[in-house]
């Protein structure tokens, strides 16, 4: 006989609200339904009520986490109305403050995928890393959350002595290599939880237009950085990790090889900074009435920023984000499916999910 | 690499394609969204989401499709008259949710499919997100309840 059971809205295994109806028969899943919109906050209609400077304010607000991507593809898409193109030293910091935010990101939800795997040691080590991130964030930004980084044309602030930052980053890659990679990559822990848990196939990931590291772990190597380079990423040296086995251990291990992967992206952007001026002159920016599009390899995977405007407008006409979450969810069915229910938790967790970003 | 040149021509368009604003646009003339989803089935690009627009003065809306082709943005867009369009839910599962999204949030109908509860608020009424009309009646509506 089955049985229902809702897990959510509000649930100490998840770390925001959302809402898994789920089927079962004995321990088994048979099948889930999914509710979000227990965040929604209306930002796209707020998005029309906002000039072109509160607009990023408002938009950096969409997650908590990856805030500096949602000012980073708001100002892109913008610079695609107002014609500026940012100066290539503003282009490298944009790189590096993406890079930082995915180790940030990948730090935190290493942690979190720790203690629902009942390894809290784990869960400590990953935050103490995620800490030393956030102290690099702050000695660029001022800021350890919404840093404020991104503007039309530009960045506002500058990296003045590179070399500081990367000596910080040196000593954060030495420690992930010696404990967080070895750990999720070979430890009987991390292997006995994940693998072969809350499997996601190919066909279904690329039916789903699943993006990230969710699609990279099962096996479909799409990643914007490589595939349409923005900012200055088409001048780094990186490779994309894939793992084809899509359960919740490809999913760890991609983000661990990720890691690494920005480390390096970091370490070539800080020692090529070029030269020169961090954004284009002036505080007045001329839109032309159209629509501007872009996309950028957020740490969870795709962000995509749509933005009308009308000539001399002082706010956007429609401002449209399709979150990677967004895109990513609806996956979550298909992985618990036949799932036992015990492991629910973790698998939920697997693709990183930000209903924030989600709900808007 | 997949050359967009040929694309136009399986669609049945003699349209060729136009980069503006980060999109490789193509205008479509007759062409429905069912037969544009399927053409992309068959050249295996993304999809990635529906951007829905409110045009001024009752002019109607305008649906933005996008897919992803190979690293390349393409864009193909629909303006509607009516209230709504046909759903390509069972030919692109992908577009589930934006459907739901858009229906939600501009109360317009995707036709040939059911719609489950409310994606992104509780309660039972539509298009008060975004869309104009129903906002402006809401806000009068709340006004008279206040007096």
């Amino acid at each position: 006989m089955s049985y229902k059971i809702p897990m959510g809205p509000y649930h100490p295994a998840l770390e925001e609200p959302y809402k898994l109806d789920m089927i079962c028969e004995g321990e088994t899943v048979l099948d889930a339904k999914l509710h979000i919109g227990f965040n929604f906050r209306g930002i796209e209609h707020l998005a029309e009520t906002r000039n072109h400077i509160q607009v990023i304010a408002l938009m950096e607000r969409v997650c908590g986490i990856c805030s500096n991507i949602h000012t980073l593809t708001l100002c892109s898409a913008m610079e695609g109305l107002t014609g500026l193109t940012p100066p290539p030293r503003a282009q490298y910091i944009r790189v590096i403050m993406a890079e930082l935010e995915r180790l940030h990101s990948h730090v935190l939800w290493a942690g979190i995928a720790a203690k629902l795997m009942g390894f809290k040691t784990m869960f400590m080590t990953c935050f103490e890393l995620r800490e030393k991130v956030m102290d690099v964030l702050q000695a660029i930004s001022g800021n350890r959350v919404n840093y404020s980084m991104n503007r039309i044309g530009g960045v506002n602030r500058d990296i003045n002595d590179p070399q500081s930052i990367l000596k910080m980053v040196e000593a954060l890659e030495l420690e992930m290599a010696r404990t967080v990679i070895p750990i999720f990559t070979t430890s009987r822990t991390a292997t006995s939880r994940c693998a072969g848990v809350g499997v996601l196939t190919t066909e279904k990931t690329i039916s789903l237009g699943v993006v990230g590291p969710v699609a990279r772990a099962s096996g479909v190597p799409q990643d914007l950085r490589k595939a349409a380079p923005y900012a200055a990423y088409a001048e780094m040296d990186f490779d994309v990790p894939v793992q084809p086995d899509g359960d919740v251990r490809a999913r760890l291990l991609v983000r661990a090889l990720e890691i690494m992967e920005s480390c390096k992206i970091l370490r070539q952007a800080l020692a090529k900074l070029p030269p020169g001026e961090i954004h284009t002159e002036g505080e007045r920016f001329a839109f032309i009435t159209g629509t501007a599009t872009a996309r950028v390899e957020a740490p969870r995977g795709e962000v995509m920023y749509s933005v009308s405007w009308k000539e001399g407008s002082r706010n956007p006409a429609r401002v449209h984000v399709r979150t990677p979450t967004f895109a990513v969810m609806p996956a979550i069915r298909w992985m618990v499916k036949g799932a036992r229910l015990a492991d629910t938790p973790l698998i939920q967790a697997s693709i990183d999910p930000c209903y924030s970003c989600t709900d808007r | 690499m997949t050359s967009l040149e040929s694309i136009p021509e399986k669609l049945g368009s003699k349209e060729a394609f136009v980069e503006k604003g980060g999109v490789h646009w193509l205008t479509l003339g007759a062409i429905n969204v069912r037969a544009l989803a399927t053409a992309m089935n068959e050249l295996q690009a993304r999809f990635i989401t529906i951007t829905a627009y409110q045009l001024p003065k009752e002019e109607g809306f305008r649906l933005e499709y996008h897919w992803d082709l190979e690293g390349r943005l393409l864009g193909f867009y629909f303006v509607l008259q009516s209230n709504s369009i046909e759903s390509i839910f069972d030919l692109c599962e992908a577009a589930d949710w934006i459907e739901r999204e858009i229906h939600e949030e501009y109360s317009l109908e995707f036709t040939g499919r059911e719609y489950e509860p409310l994606l992104l608020r509780q309660g039972d009424t539509t298009g008060v997100n975004l869309r104009d009309v129903v906002a402006a009646s809401n806000a009068v509506a709340a006004s008279q309840e206040k007096k």
